[in-house]
């Protein structure tokens, strides 16, 4: 049997999720259906549409924000010779959370891949370009995954960099920290040992 | 394993090679699954030394997935090479006389299965070409190309590529090296069983897809790299694909296929199982001999199939179990006499 219109078209929203099926987003439909009351759910289509009101891409490094620019870009306080490239704006939050890092952060929102019709004036690439051909900047560390899509993005970002008077850097790979040796994989500590550093 | 044709021998070792690399060397992962089932599992306990194991491997529309003492192994690559195969089946004959796509299946089932380097260099490598592939397609239509992009995947190219090929001619010489042996011992004779590489690609890739690429973005294509490579046999200097016998090249890819077993358990310290399908019925008596002495000091556990025991099978395979296979089942024969 069919499910009524309403529940169906709720279960179709939920299958856009990443990691949600059919089964996962019948399950989620029937339960806003049955658990929750009317506040909860218009507080919950409320935060919805408020989301995506006032969450859009920093006009300036492409981070999410409700302001503009983010506060990370009007901080004067952050170290403006430094720059952070990453794939997607949950990378900023990981790195933030890790509270180290004091410099910028431009974000592609994408990574450079032909099979799925991403070239990089598909991706936030030529705003970073542009961004660095002020005097201030000093540095640009690339830190896209160390995927075959991820290492080809910051290839062609350090190609299109390379005639400017920029330091073009990769973060580092190699062995997690607090990890045994004998954990990690043959390719990783290949990768450890060439990457090493005189103490 | 002894029984008739058609009685579900082959499928018996099919099931061991599928065990092992999650894949099968005749059939698509479809036709693995019984038409009326979901899915196809395979399991057994694999004992090395004191320590045991159970391996399984389960094949669905959805995918496979493969578990070793009820934990799951998440990627496939982790699991590849814990239970190591060498088989001889009636379809190792194409590796002379088939086309250069089995070689190069047959270069990296060996050597993803014993280094685990090439393994990720080849899927990455895969990757890369298709990136590069689906690049020079998108010229074909739109007749721009961003040569910044080309340069970067030819850089990414030539980083894998320089691996596989490297290994490919360290794993032939290796090979080639036990096979000659083995085909001179089988043959009791001093012909010379060679095999030489052909990679499609010389030692400067990069420079060499640089030159090619105007016809590579004409053909739409990546011409030249390993996925286009190969290598010959040869017999006393000639290639054994029109200069051998039948015979002969039966006995050369037998050579090759004793040499894997010894070099799986030099590189991996642990002896493969070796599957042989319906060999002995091909061999003269003094051939069958010597495989027999052979399969003994290599210390596999093999598995032979054989439609009808020979005087000799059964006089030398004192310490063998022995099987009937009829209508897909399969019963150990009681040993009689002296048998242990």
């Amino acid at each position: 049997m069919e499910y009524p219109k309403a529940l169906e078209d709720l279960i179709q929203a939920f299958q856009h999720y990443p990691g949600v099926g059919r089964k996962t987003a019948e399950r989620y439909a029937l339960f806003t259906v049955n658990q929750l009351d009317d506040t909860m759910v218009s507080n919950f289509s409320d935060a919805l549409l408020q989301l995506k009101k006032a969450i859009h891409p920093c006009s300036i490094c492409g981070h999410l924000t409700d302001v503009d620019p983010c506060v990370i870009c009007s901080d004067p306080k952050r170290d403006q010779t430094k720059i952070i490239v990453l794939e997607s704006a949950k990378d900023v939050f990981s790195i933030e959370k890790s509270g180290n890092y004091k410099g910028l952060y431009h974000v592609l929102n994408g990574v450079i891949s032909p099979v799925n019709g991403v070239g990089p004036e598909d991706i936030n690439f030529t705003s970073l370009v542009k961004r660095v051909h002020d005097d201030v900047v000093k540095e640009v560390i690339l830190a896209t995954s160390a995927t075959q899509e991820g290492e080809a993005t910051a290839l062609y970002v350090n190609r299109v960099l390379k005639s400017t008077d920029l330091i073009v850097s990769r973060i580092a790979y190699g062995v997690p920290v607090g990890a045994n040796l004998e954990y990690a994989d043959e390719v990783t500590l290949t990768k450890a040992i060439e990457n090493r550093r005189v103490y | 394993m002894v029984g008739n044709n058609g009685v579900g021998k082959t499928n018996f070792l099919e099931a061991i090679y599928v065990l092992g690399l999650a894949k099968s060397y005749k059939s698509d992962d479809d036709d693995l699954i019984h038409y009326e089932d979901e899915f196809a599992k395979i399991t057994a306990t694999i004992v090395v030394g004191q320590r045991e194991r159970v391996q399984s491997i389960i094949i669905s529309e959805i995918g496979k997935k493969a578990i070793v003492n009820q934990t799951e192994i998440k990627r496939l690559s982790d699991y590849i090479g814990l239970l190591n195969i060498v088989a001889f089946t009636p379809d190792s004959m194409n590796l002379i006389k088939g086309s250069p796509l089995g070689r190069r299946y047959f270069l990296d089932v060996f050597l993803g299965q014993s280094d685990r380097a090439y393994f990720l260099a080849l899927s990455a490598f895969k990757q890369v070409l298709k990136q590069r592939n689906e690049l020079l397609k998108q010229y074909g239509v739109s007749h721009k190309i961003d040569e910044t992009l080309l340069d970067v995947l030819d850089q990414q190219f030539a980083q894998y590529a320089q691996i596989i090929i490297h290994k490919r001619q360290a794993f032939i010489d290796n090979v080639k090296e036990k096979a000659t042996t083995v085909f001179q011992q089988l043959t009791n004779s001093d012909s010379l069983l060679t095999l030489k590489y052909l990679p499609s690609i010389g030692n400067d890739i990069i420079a060499v897809l640089q030159s090619k690429r105007k016809s590579d973005l004409h053909q739409a294509m990546t011409l030249m790299g390993p996925h286009r490579d190969d290598f010959e046999f040869y017999l006393n200097e000639k290639n054994a694909k029109d200069f051998a016998s039948q015979g002969e090249q039966r006995l050369a890819i037998l050579s090759i296929t004793l040499g894997l077993v010894d070099y799986l358990s030099e590189i991996t310290g642990e002896i493969p199982i070796l599957l042989l399908d319906d060999v002995f019925s091909e061999l003269d008596s003094q051939k069958q001999n010597y495989l027999i002495r052979r399969l003994i000091e290599s210390g596999a556990q093999t598995i032979i199939t054989t439609t009808t025991l020979s005087d000799i099978m059964s006089a030398n395979l004192v310490r063998a179990k022995r099987y009937t296979v009829a209508k897909g089942t399969i019963k150990e024969e009681q040993p009689s006499g002296q048998h242990d």
